[in-house]
């Protein structure tokens, strides 16, 4: 919802109490499929909780094949979505939307590390080798990564 | 030989291509949800009342497909809604079914973590669409 006084995007009161909540008065499709699915996978299992309570970071997905993205504000215990790309970002992935999907189905192995030598896994290697798959700021923010990578992960 | 989208002939078309889908199987071993589809009128488009097509899928192998009112796909545990030319466009392949839905094109209704479990799944669902030979309400 565009606000004329301000020439801003209108921005919603936040809740609090929510574990997911969205920043924009009308958060797009991505926003709400994202944010509904991290808060489904938090919900649902106590390893994923202990890395969403944990984790203190912003990060940035940008989906190169339908040119939109959203940026997570994860704030220890509770995750704030906003539409678009929002300054001061740790990390940001850039992929297709198929790429996207496969981050989400990506297995977590020992040490909760993601699997990369089966079949999603390697997929998603290729793709980071061939640079189908960015992660600007994946250098200083490894277990950032991995943390995020586990709270997307929906593979058992 | 060419089916009337949405027809009864269409759904059983449709039921044939997923189970001789040999990726389907694969990918969807373990799904065990029904789904719907809801197609939303467009009356303009010669397409002058939303029709429900309800999916009983399970672990690979589709037991059932069939059209009805929109009420009974609406029931379904996962439900996909999208005005009749969406869905022309996906089986058409002009339209990616996953891109649609992270934009909002098609509008996903249940469990999330499930449906992404099965990206894979769904969009072999959608590839056994476009092998069925169609004729098109708004292209007769």
């Amino acid at each position: 919802m565009h606000d004329p006084r301000s020439g801003q995007v209108a921005r919603r009161e936040l809740d609090t109490a929510k574990t997911v909540d969205f920043a924009d008065a009308e958060p797009s499709a991505f926003a709400s499929m994202l944010g509904g699915l991290i808060e489904a996978n938090v919900d649902s299992r106590a390893e994923r909780r202990r890395d969403f309570d944990a984790l203190a970071a912003r990060v940035g997905i940008w989906v190169t094949d339908i040119d939109e993205g959203v940026t997570l504000d994860f704030q220890r215990g509770r995750l704030v979505v906003h539409n678009g790309l929002q300054p001061q970002r740790d990390i940001t992935i850039r992929a297709e939307a198929d790429t996207v999907m496969s981050l989400s189905n990506l297995r977590i192995g020992p040490f909760g590390l993601p699997v990369y030598y089966d079949e999603v896994g390697r997929g998603v290697a290729m793709k980071l080798l061939r640079r189908r798959l960015r992660i600007d700021g994946l250098l200083g923010n490894l277990a950032t990564v991995n943390s995020v990578t586990r709270i997307f992960s929906v593979a058992g | 030989m060419a089916v009337d989208f949405g027809s009864d002939e269409w759904a059983s078309k449709f039921k044939d291509e997923v189970n001789r889908s040999a990726m389907y199987k694969a990918a969807a071993r373990g799904w065990k949800w029904t789904v719907g589809l809801v197609v939303e009128a467009e009356p303009d488009k010669n397409f002058p009342d939303s029709v429900g097509v309800v999916m009983d899928l399970f672990d690979g192998e589709a037991r059932d497909i069939k059209v009805g009112p929109p009420s009974e796909a609406q029931a379904c545990q996962f439900v996909i809604t999208a005005p009749y030319t969406r869905w022309k466009q996906v089986a058409t392949k002009e339209l990616d079914a996953t891109k649609g839905m992270l934009q909002g094109k098609l509008k996903l209704k249940g469990d999330l973590p499930t449906i992404v479990r099965y990206t894979k799944a769904s969009q072999e669902l959608t590839e056994c669409t476009t092998r069925v030979p169609v004729r098109w309400p708004d292209e007769s």
